[in-house]
């Protein structure tokens, strides 16, 4: 296990590496022409080493405070929406992976994940503004009183996309890891031995699933980040995604440097840390 | 229902995959051919104006309604999906150039340089390809946009390409070649015959995919197409004032577009909520 978790952190830290050197040949654009690349990069570097991302072009502070401020909204929305697509991408995952009949909703699942996330995000807006709980005079608002129509509007929306974003990954991880448990001998093996379906699902099968889970993380997690772009664009959301976007816009390569840093580095820690913990449990899974 | 049926239910599904990619393959045809005789099939050309009443419902006279502009929808939808394809197509090439031949080269190369590119291609995947062609149209130009999505989408397709040919390379056929006298070079033109040719299609559809929700999603951004020539993502943003009002401007471009990708997974045998 330890071994595993060395070689990650070495991994994580010659890729880190790499991004940051990428991310600081993007900040070099906003040095003068006349100072030249290969120089303005080396600086760039070097500062990036030493925490220094420079100053933004538009508020004149530093790259990294202004990306800061954004980031954590971002990873709020991204996380809400992770909560979302775990719900929403397990239930879905394990409905298909488990039902014959259900299998035919398949082709619903292909129509849905054709749909970009910004239609999706336009079709939850229409939804919002000709449903009931927005007027107040449907039943549901008649039941739960007046409704935070501005909480859902600001918040739920943007979760809800970006959740639904994940929630394609999520399903898709569950069910590629229960396909390859489903064809194990010892499934055979354990119902011979006495043990119930439902006791093998239980106490071997549900670990399993968990590790494909944890190990597809860095997937679902490039999806949620993708999503996040969109979800803050069109409901207005103050992420980093936005920044980014106005950002290349007004050429503060600074600024698009650090936001890209960030993004990287959220990426590659969710797929190492869901890596390990995946192999961590399908180890202990094993050794029981 | 028990969950080992999903094994049965999973054999019943794949074992029907012709069917399922003709469906894909017959649906991107229907779209060439439409896009092909966009002209005479839309009626009108891209972008006039007062057609008829401004933000008219679909009716009879115009099917998909009409714009604040008093343009036809139905045709501008079919120009904008002209469009798309256009730049879509450039963008798959680029990605199938750059991303899936390189790849399948870079393999070949000694040991530590192809490792070094793979491990470059794994640094871009970190990054969202949408963000990537971004970056680059922010570079460059608006213009080259099509050239950014498919740049954007290649690390994936380089990483795909080079893991499948590093399979290859180290099976027990490439060692008895080795062993034979059969030079790289040799063993480098098999891979690009056999295998790039038998998962053309498969990649060129997923790279189309790729770059169709791309290059859509950066025109939305107002990254992407410029007007008179929009693409079917500009088409759907300029209408986000009055899509709550006005809902044939977006629900006709956007189930153009998510045809049209539907079509690419199809073909490229993506399973479901798999991102191309």
């Amino acid at each position: 296990m330890w071994r595993i978790a060395l070689w990650r952190a070495l991994n994580l830290f010659l890729v880190m590496v790499s991004a940051t050197a990428l991310c600081a040949a993007v900040a070099a654009l906003s040095a003068p022409a006349a100072t030249g690349f290969l120089r303005a990069w080396s600086a760039r570097l070097w500062g990036f080493t030493h925490g220094d991302f420079g100053s933004s072009l538009v508020t004149g502070g530093p790259a990294l405070t202004a990306a800061l401020k954004s980031l954590v909204a971002t990873l709020a929305l991204a996380g809400s929406g992770a909560v979302v697509a775990l719900v929403l991408g397990g239930i879905a995952g394990l409905l298909f992976a488990g039902g014959r009949g259900l299998r035919g909703a398949a082709i619903l699942v292909q129509c849905l994940a054709a749909v970009p996330v910004f239609c999706a995000g336009l079709a939850f807006l229409w939804l919002w503004a000709h449903g009931p709980l927005r007027d107040g005079a449907g039943l549901w608002a008649t039941r739960l009183g007046p409704f935070p129509a501005a909480f859902i509007e600001q918040s739920a929306l943007p979760v809800l996309t970006v959740g639904m974003a994940g929630a394609g990954a999520v399903q898709l991880a569950l069910r590629r890891s229960a396909s390859g448990a489903l064809g194990q001998p010892w499934r055979k093996g354990l119902r011979l031995l006495g043990l119930t379906q439902g006791e093998i699902d239980r106490h071997y099968l549900a670990p399993e699933l968990l590790a494909g889970l944890l190990s597809g993380f860095g997937e679902v997690a490039l999806a949620l980040l993708s999503a996040t772009a969109v979800a803050e664009s069109l409901f207005g959301w103050p992420g980093a995604a936005v920044l980014f976007l106005k950002s290349v816009a007004l050429h503060d390569w600074n600024v698009v440097a650090v936001v890209l840093l960030a993004f990287a580095a959220m990426a590659l820690a969710a797929e190492t840390l869901g890596t390990i913990a995946g192999r961590g449990l399908f180890m202990a899974w094993e050794r029981t | 229902m028990s969950v080992s049926d999903a094994s049965l239910s999973r054999t019943r599904v794949v074992a029907t995959p012709s069917l399922v990619r003709g469906f894909g393959m017959s649906g991107l045809a229907f779209i060439a051919v439409v896009v092909g005789f966009g002209d005479v099939v839309a009626g009108t050309s891209a972008g006039l104006t007062g057609i008829g009443p401004p933000l008219s419902r679909p009716s009879a006279a115009f099917p998909f309604g009409t714009d604040l502009l008093g343009r036809d929808m139905a045709s501008e939808t079919l120009h904008g999906l002209a469009v798309t394809v256009d730049g879509a197509s450039v963008a798959m090439l680029i990605v199938l150039l750059v991303g899936a031949l390189a790849g399948y080269a870079a393999a070949q190369l000694p040991h530590r340089l192809g490792g070094a590119l793979r491990a470059l291609a794994r640094v871009f995947c970190l990054v969202p390809p949408l963000f990537l062609a971004i970056l680059l149209i922010g570079m460059s130009d608006r213009g080259w946009v099509a050239v950014a999505a498919g740049l954007a989408a290649s690390p994936a397709a380089f990483a795909r390409a080079f893991d499948r040919a590093t399979m290859i390379a180290r099976s027990a056929h490439a060692d008895y070649a080795a062993l034979t006298g059969i030079p790289a070079s040799a063993l480098l033109r098999r891979d690009l015959v056999y295998e790039f040719r038998a998962g053309f299609l498969t990649t060129a559809s997923r790279a189309l995919a790729a770059v169709t929700i791309t290059l859509s999603t950066a025109s939305f951004f107002g990254f992407g197409a410029t007007p008179p020539h929009r693409d079917l993502g500009l088409i759907i943003a300029s209408a986000r004032e009055i899509f709550l009002d006005a809902w044939w401007t977006v629900l006709f471009p956007g189930l153009a577009l998510a045809f049209l990708v539907l079509c690419a997974r199809l073909t490229a045998g993506l399973e479901e909520g798999e991102r191309p």
